[in-house]
């Protein structure tokens, strides 16, 4: 039942065939019924008229023996009443024609006795018709059953009529009329007429499903190649016969694909050109550059003869060198991130100690600027060693950047199948409306502050691109002036996913508003 | 005297990296082009091969191979890409170390002394790891009466993991005590390095005896006699 329903929507076929079925047995119904109607009523009526006619006549001849013989002895009137009852029973061929006779109930005479024929009860012939029958001369009628002794029953018209005879009085005069005949020729009708509607319907259903199909099957193979196409197979192309509507769709629709793919590997070839050309400029810049920084080095060997200002200068040669090979690293990380050609090296490392190494390195001082809560102190998970390092560096090293002077808090904590790390600081925050824009290359909330800090302006948004890689999450909440929560989460294993976190985000006693989930 | 020859098709750098060597007391020699590289190798015999990845004729990595089929020489790659496979390439190429650059000229000298030095006979003789004899004099290993030739490199570091039988070695202390790092995140060094000797010494590289995994961790020495 259920996949007849979700036939119903899906397909445009089954909906459209079961419309018109269900129309069709509608009319088809209507008008066959119509059409019996018609008909057994012509052919009731046609009875009717010849059991009038043939009551009538019956009566009239009964009375007119019953006149002549009043003339002659009372034997021959009882042998002509008794005659009146004389009908043969009904056959195969000749179907039932009963007789009742009723005095009225002054008659005192027995010459004429009442009664019926062949055994019909006198419950055959319906009360109202009598009370009709005797109330006016003229011919009464009304459908009825003739009822037999036996049990038997049968559909039939009874015909009434009054037979008055000089001397011997009023006498209610029936002939009931079997219509077997004509119901079973109705029946017979009916039963044609419902196997006709029936084979009309099928067919109609069956001519609907077909034609359908014809004109269904192209959009479908359109449907199904405009999915393969979405799926990335380009080469996708529909098979185009004649000139018709149909084809036309087809034309149409491959043209599409072909300008789809055309456009497509267009822009696939014009951003493949633009990543190599990141990567070879990034490359070809190296070398120079290492020539540039051992002859800077040289010189600044050499500084004890240099007055002041070429001795600066020496420094800042060599401190700009430092940018500007870090720019060119970050640069080199985004380049192959955009090409999907970052590659990871997982292996199974110490989580708890590479927090700690990380913070060590960002931090080397032995001063309690940076407190790690963590529930175990080993914590085996399978990850790229460098990349989470990076990351790690990176929100750390942005966490003391913004702090003011506040303590920074790193939290570890796991469960099952994933680890998360959160770095904390309560310096200057930032905006929800900066929190969009965190993760952006080159994006800085205060310019003019930022860059004195140095940095590369990549940080974050290789950061989220190594935590994506690793099938992790890299999420951000801040607040201005109530500081800032970085929480990295990872699954501990390789191939797993992100299903819990650990730790929200959001931190405790915080409110928590639209926009500050970081979503990847 | 030390003799270093220098690979490098750029004649700025070549000529920088001879400012610095020479002025640091080695002495250079200069090749432009890979392919010219072995005959020179023949005739000047050098103590050290810097050897860049990209060069004209033949490649680095393929120069690095030619000289391994003749020579046990340290060979330090300069690469312009850190990308893994081109490091790795020169890695199983059978290079001691590489350099990325740009680099310091300090960070380049301390990384050519360590590869230069000379592993000290600090103990005489019977050191061995499984059941392989390493004879620091002799500077050889032997396993089941073969001789099995190694790098300098190899050889330290297998000396490294023998003289300390119980210790588990992280990565990082390898780092810093072969290649004379300090701790580092190359640990992509060890583990090619790692997978070279395991490739000569091990009967069965699959199942290793000698060069034992501490998952997790790093590698330790094999128990001597673990395999009979």
């Amino acid at each position: 039942m259920s996949s007849i329903f979700s036939g119903w929507r899906s397909s445009l076929v089954i909906r459209v065939t079961g419309t018109i079925v269900l129309i069709s047995i509608l009319i088809i119904s209507f008008v066959g019924t119509l059409l019996y109607n018609r008909i057994s009523t012509g052919i009731f009526d046609e009875k009717l008229h010849i059991a009038i006619a043939d009551a009538q006549s019956t009566a009239r001849s009964i009375e007119l023996q019953l006149q002549f013989a009043k003339y002659q002895d009372r034997a021959t009137v009882k042998m002509v009443a008794n005659e009146i009852l004389a009908v043969p029973a009904a056959t195969d061929n000749s179907p039932a024609r009963e007789v009742a006779l009723f005095a009225y109930p002054n008659v005192r005479s027995t010459l004429i006795s009442s009664g019926t024929s062949n055994l019909m009860m006198d419950t055959s012939i319906p009360k109202n018709l009598r009370l009709e029958t005797r109330k006016s001369p003229s011919t009464k009628w009304e459908r009825t059953r003739i009822l037999y002794v036996s049990g038997r029953t049968e559909e039939a018209i009874a015909v009434g009529h009054v037979i008055s005879v000089s001397n011997f009085g009023k006498y209610e005069f029936y002939v009931a009329y079997s219509l077997s005949q004509q119901t079973s020729t109705v029946k017979i009708i009916a039963r044609s007429l419902l196997f006709a509607g029936g084979i009309l319907i099928i067919l109609i259903g069956f001519v609907t499903w077909v034609v359908l199909r014809r004109l269904i099957g192209p959009v479908r193979e359109a449907a199904r190649i405009a999915e393969e196409l979405t799926a990335g197979d380009l080469d996708q192309r529909m098979d185009v016969a004649g000139t018709d509507e149909v084809a036309r769709l087809g034309y149409a629709f491959n043209e599409m694909a072909v300008a789809l793919k055309q456009q497509i590997s267009r822009l696939e070839n014009l951003s493949m050109l633009q990543q190599r050309f990141v990567s070879d400029v990034s490359h070809e810049l190296r070398t120079p550059l290492t020539t540039i920084r051992m002859a800077s080095q040289v010189i600044y060997g050499s500084k004890d003869g240099f007055d002041p200002a070429t001795t600066r200068s020496a420094e800042l040669l060599i401190s700009q060198i430092d940018r500007f090979e870090s720019l060119l690293v970050d640069l080199l990380e985004v380049s192959r991130f955009d090409a999907q050609a970052a590659v990871m090296e997982v292996e199974e490392i110490d989580l708890v100690n590479l927090v700690r190494e990380s913070i060590d390195y960002v931090h080397p001082s032995q001063e309690r600027l940076i407190t790690l809560a963590t529930e175990s102190e080993r914590l085996l998970v399978d990850v790229d060693k460098r990349r989470i390092q990076r990351i790690l560096r990176n929100l750390i090293t942005n966490a003391i950047d913004h702090r003011e002077d506040a303590p920074i808090e790193v939290t570890i904590r796991e469960n099952e199948t994933v680890v998360a790390i959160g770095v904390r600081d309560y310096g200057i925050g930032f905006s929800s409306k900066d929190r969009a824009s965190l993760f952006d290359r080159f994006w800085r909330a205060d310019p003019a502050r930022a860059r004195t800090r140095g940095g590369t302006g990549l940080g974050l948004s290789i950061a989220m691109e190594d935590a994506k890689l690793h099938q992790g999450t890299l999420e951000a909440w801040g607040q201005p002036r109530r500081g800032a929560h970085f929480v990295l989460t990872l699954p501990k294993f390789a191939g797993g996913v992100v299903d819990s976190h650990p730790i929200s985000v959001v931190p405790r006693g915080e409110q928590l508003t639209e926009r500050e989930i970081g979503d990847l | 005297m030390t003799l270093i020859m220098v690979v490098d098709d750029d004649q700025d750098l070549a000529e920088m990296l001879g400012i610095v060597l020479t002025g640091d007391g080695y002495q250079v020699d200069l090749v432009n082009r890979g392919d010219e590289v072995m005959s020179a190798f023949a005739m000047q015999n050098p103590d050290l091969v810097l050897l860049d990845v990209m060069l004209p004729g033949i490649d680095g990595v393929e120069v690095c191979r030619l000289i391994r089929t003749v020579s046990m020489v340290p060979i330090v790659m300069l690469t312009a890409k850190g990308d893994t496979q081109d490091v790795v390439a020169g890695l199983e190429a059978g290079a001691d170390d590489y350099m990325v650059k740009p680099f310091n000229s300090s960070e380049l000298l301390a990384r050519l002394k360590v590869r230069l030095r000379r592993t000290g006979a600090q103990t005489s003789g019977g050191l061995s790891i499984g059941n392989i004899k390493i004879d620091q004099i002799a500077h050889s290993i032997i396993r089941d009466g073969q001789n099995i030739p190694l790098t300098r490199l190899e050889f330290d570091l297998l000396v490294a993991l023998a003289k300390e039988p119980g210790r588990v070695f992280t990565r990082e202390a390898l780092l810093s005590e072969v290649w004379g790092y300090r701790p580092a995140t190359d640990t992509r060094l060890v583990n090619v390095h790692i997978q070279r000797l395991r490739s000569k010494v091990e009967r069965d590289v699959e199942n290793p005896e000698i060069i034992l995994t501490v998952r997790g961790v790093g590698y330790k020495a094999g128990v001597v006699g673990s395999s009979e």
